[in-house]
């Protein structure tokens, strides 16, 4: 009996500290500048991983990036959006935890394409874990270590507790914006970066295709070329590369100044 | 349980209580069975401010809490009553002390065998929403460590309110940050083909848009979807007369 309440005990002071620690670091965060991305930084921090992507579903089952926690979770993102595989997309689909703890190892055939790059970008363990309130998914929590290994108990815990106040998190922030926008806080949390979809209808006019097509030929370069797809964007936006309607064939533009 | 850790058995009640039949009584009566296990206090309970600014019993530990909790409201009068008001915590270290704030409520608290109280106020987006609120048998207050975990279930006792609210609508506000997020991305899309067909900036694309919108009173999302659609030309954002052939 005495075993049991001081277990019960000890229980409710674990989980107390352990919300009272993501409020703590979501509070420095929110107060540090740039101020952008806290959730992300305090989701690597408080889960002890090495990196952490958050990204969004929209209604037609794209993912956008909310934010990352570093330039090479970022990439990481990106390389999965390149080759439309990878856990973020495997978490937001089934609905279930991703755990690779051993990225290109004997056993993972899980992902063909991003594996290999995944582990060239770096990462050595990925684990993705839905964002969901109830029955409505909003997206997944990606986390990435530089070290392959598995996910303690712990771990798993605090990354379930964080995708958790993650969820509630982007609902509260977005509660009360008007109608067919996304909430200014929402925005100062987030690094969304619509580059990609600028270019695509660059690439449209540009190669009279429509812009679904348009983002298909961006990415297939930017994997043959070997170049992010936010940077190649970027180039296409500035006009330093385009894609040529007749023969299919993009083109590097150079240019002193403009 | 096969698991013995304790957050995924807390994170397990707390999706259970989300999903099917949540109800934030039981959430947050579990609460209140918390503080009495993990805080040096002898009782616990909350109290949560209506919409229109009426405090409610919510939640206790005990009955001899509820009846305390319940006087006070009808009174309107105690410990209680003033955190969620003022929104700050309210203390009594010593209820036998003299004392002339509470002068129904203390002689009942004390005849309950209850001798300090402390009320934390919960707060959500700069609003007081009520009071957690802790009743000792001793007199004295409680110690920093405790003092800091209390505050903290207060906050889980706001989020898990908030968890509430967000259930009720997290149908509608997710399906609106999808639309939102994906009018942005015609949006953006629309820019780009904008440019390129003008040879714009990106923000002289989106000023094109937002011009051909209000000039025709429509939202730039459907404009925008239009651009995407080639149901209209980018042409003929900019000149009207030349809305036949597709760019």
């Amino acid at each position: 009996m005495l075993v049991g309440l001081a277990a019960s005990r000890a229980k409710a002071l674990v989980a107390t500290e352990r919300l009272l620690e993501i409020f703590g670091l979501l509070a420095r965060h929110s107060h540090a500048t740039p101020a952008r991305g806290s959730l992300c930084s305090v989701a690597a921090e408080f889960t002890e991983f090495d990196g952490a992507n958050i990204a969004l579903l929209s209604g037609s089952k794209q993912l956008t990036a909310l934010c990352s926690s570093n330039a090479a979770s970022g990439a990481l993102f990106e390389l999965e959006i390149t080759l439309g595989e990878g856990p973020t997309t495997d978490a937001c689909g089934s609905d279930s935890v991703v755990r690779v703890a051993h990225l290109g190892g004997e056993e993972e055939t899980r992902w063909l394409s991003y594996s290999p790059l995944a582990l060239a970008n770096g990462a050595t363990s990925v684990y993705a874990f839905p964002i969901t309130v109830g029955a409505v998914r909003l997206g997944a929590l990606t986390l990435f270590r530089w070290e392959s290994g598995d996910l303690s108990e712990e771990q798993e815990s605090d990354a379930y507790l964080m995708a958790s106040v993650v969820a509630r998190a982007i609902l509260d922030l977005q509660a009360g914006a008007p109608r067919g926008s996304i909430a200014t806080q929402l925005e100062r949390e987030a690094h969304f970066d619509f580059t990609v979809h600028q270019a695509a209808g660059m690439v449209a006019v540009q190669g009279s295709l429509n812009v679904s097509d348009a983002l298909v030929a961006l990415r297939a370069h930017s994997f043959a070329s070997n170049q992010g797809l936010s940077e190649l964007a970027a180039r296409v936006v500035t006009r330093r590369i385009r894609y040529e309607a007749r023969d299919g064939v993009w083109y590097e533009v150079y240019r002193s100044s403009e | 349980m096969a698991r013995e850790n304790v957050l995924v058995d807390t994170l397990v009640e707390l999706a259970d209580n989300l999903v099917d039949n949540f109800d934030v009584i039981d959430l947050l009566n579990l609460l209140c069975q918390r503080c009495v296990e993990a805080l040096d206090v002898d009782a616990a309970g909350v109290m949560l401010s209506s919409p229109t600014g009426e405090l409610q019993f919510i939640a206790s530990s005990s009955e001899s809490m509820r009846v305390l909790e319940l006087f006070q409201i009808q009174a309107d009068e105690g410990p209680c009553v003033d955190c969620a008001n003022t929104g700050q915590p309210v203390l009594s270290e010593s209820l036998t002390a003299p004392d002339e704030r509470w002068p129904r409520f203390t002689p009942r608290a004390i005849a309950q065998g209850f001798h300090s109280v402390h009320s934390l106020p919960m707060h959500l987006r700069g609003r007081t929403i009520g009071a957690l609120n802790l009743f000792r048998v001793e007199a004295g207050v409680i110690a920093d460590e405790g003092a800091r975990m209390a505050q903290g279930l207060a906050d889980v006792a706001t989020i898990a309110i908030l968890q509430h609210r967000s259930a009720l609508d997290a149908t509608t506000l997710n399906a609106q940050l999808s639309h939102a997020l994906n009018s942005r991305i015609i949006i953006e899309q629309a820019k780009g083909m904008v440019a390129q067909t003008l040879n714009y900036d990106m923000d002289d694309a989106f000023a094109q848009l937002r011009k051909f919108a209000r000039d025709h009173n429509q939202g730039i999302t459907l404009v925008a979807s239009m651009v995407v659609g080639r149901e209209i030309t980018v042409n003929s954002l900019v000149n009207p007369a030349a809305k036949g052939s597709a760019s």
